[in-house]
């Protein structure tokens, strides 16, 4: 008797999900911009690394904490928000010479695959849009806690990704090699469930 | 070498000049009445050599302003291998240059502004088709067009420069850069006519501005002010034109001269709105 009520009761907490691990269904978030920084390193005539960011970033993830490689990520930049700290470079950065952010405002990521290397950290593949050319890139994906903020009192997830992606290949070819064609990517997101 | 070919000022000045004086030479051995075609066929080579050559079809402004140009190009060579001159020619012209201004400016055309702005580019395309004085035939003075032309792009350049817009500036200048190669074949004797690839040339100055004005924060406005050079062959009928050699050199130096005050203008006034600071990259 004892073991029918154990399995009627398994079966009933299975079903409405009680049993929460061995079901975890994907959970929507979305992008919090207060604390997400889309950040790029590039070379500078071989003497420094300029460091600049998107200040206007959005997007939402869908994220399956049991299969990782089932979650889902979708960013989108308005390129127009590049801020290198220097009004008259982003001035420039915004001209056809490289985001030419009147004709391609946006700038858009939409992954493809994320392969699990490692128990928090991951290869997050996708599409890169941006001067309305689309190639794959790969990000190193690192994903920090998921869980009740203490600040916000949200369910919150957080991510880390670092990347390089080569500019000429998207046609920004002004500068290029003396202003780096290679460009590092420091991504920091943190998303709420919506 | 490479390093040399990649410097800004070689890019936009001596790469172009010694291009334009190239092509403007070979056309004049070649067919004499297409050397004006020297000017946009420098440009072009330019771009591709500079920028690179555009996909097709091009995906940004910049790379409709080169097939644009390409296309203007060959419908000037050919209207001028066929002989079309007066209201037909200046009918193909508008035609070709009003489409390919609304073919750049329609991705851009999203406010008030940017409307005024393609109203006063047609209007200008409208001056450069149509006006009196701005065509002249094979064996009249090809300098008074091609001081305009340098002019409108030397206003162009200097503008886009000042406004963190390298890549346009340096086409300008490098199209000014054209000109002036053609402007030294033809001075102190004038060889050369003017015909619609010279007319498509200035042309391609106005599809530049418009690239600048409509995809850029430049403050293009202070383009009207480097306008008054489109009266270059009006001017040249009050500057006396001496029968011998040094009268007629003295003549076109000073067309250009004038011609070319108004981009000065136009320049200054760039400067003087935007502190002059350009791009450190």
């Amino acid at each position: 008797m004892k073991k029918t009520l154990f399995a009627a009761a398994l079966f009933v907490a299975t079903a409405t999900g009680a049993v929460a691990p061995a079901f975890a269904a994907p959970v929507s978030y979305k992008i919090d911009p207060a604390h997400t920084a889309v950040a790029f390193i590039v070379n500078h005539v071989a003497f420094s690394n300029v460091i600049g960011r998107f200040n206007t970033v959005g997007g939402d993830v869908t994220f399956d904490k049991d299969a990782v490689e089932k979650s889902v990520v979708n960013v989108t930049i308005d390129t127009a928000s590049v801020d290198t700290n220097h009004a008259k470079r982003d001035e420039h950065l915004r001209s056809p010479d490289f985001f030419n952010a009147k004709e391609f405002p946006k700038m858009t990521f939409k992954s493809t695959k994320i392969e699990k290397t490692g128990d928090k950290t991951g290869k997050l593949h996708g599409d890169l849009t941006m001067l309305g050319v689309t190639k794959p890139v790969v990000l190193d994906i690192t994903f920090n806690k998921d869980g009740v903020s203490p600040a916000s009192k949200l369910e919150t997830a957080g991510f880390s990704a670092r990347g390089t992606v080569k500019r000429t290949e998207f046609g920004m070819k002004y500068g290029a090699p003396a202003i780096g064609d290679d460009i590092q990517l420091l991504i920091e997101v943190e998303a709420v469930k919506s | 070498m490479s390093e040399l070919l990649q410097d800004p000022f070689v890019q936009s000045s001596v790469l172009p000049l010694l291009v334009g004086l190239i092509l403007v030479g070979a056309l004049h051995l070649l067919r004499r009445p297409l050397a004006a075609a020297g000017i946009a066929a420098g440009f072009l080579v330019v771009f591709a050599l500079v920028i690179g050559l555009p996909a097709l079809p091009p995906p940004s402004s910049i790379g409709k302003l080169f097939w644009a140009s390409a296309a203007g190009l060959l419908i000037g060579v050919v209207a001028d291998v066929a002989g079309i001159r007066g209201r037909v020619a200046s009918a193909v012209l508008a035609v070709w240059l009003a489409a390919s201004l609304l073919w750049i400016a329609l991705p851009a055309l999203d406010s008030a502004a940017a409307i005024v702005s393609l109203v006063v580019l047609l209007g200008t395309a409208a001056w450069v088709a149509f006006a009196r004085g701005s065509e002249t035939q094979e064996g009249e003075s090809p300098t008074a067009p091609a001081a305009t032309l340098l002019a409108l792009a030397l206003a162009v350049g200097g503008t886009a420069l000042i406004g963190s817009s390298a890549s346009i500036a340096q086409m300008a200048l490098a199209l000014a850069a054209s000109a002036g190669g053609f402007l030294l074949w033809n001075w102190p004797v004038e060889r050369h006519g003017w015909g619609l690839s010279g007319r498509v040339a200035t042309g391609i100055a106005v599809l530049l501005a418009a690239v600048l004005a409509l995809f850029t924060q430049t403050q293009a406005a202070v383009l009207l002010l480097a306008l008054p050079a489109l009266f270059a062959g009006h001017v040249r009928r009050f500057i006396p034109l001496g029968d011998g050699l040094i009268g007629r050199a003295a003549s076109s130096a000073a067309v250009t001269v004038v011609a070319v005050l108004p981009a000065l203008v136009a320049i200054g006034a760039a400067f003087a709105l935007t502190g002059g600071e350009a791009s450190p990259y």
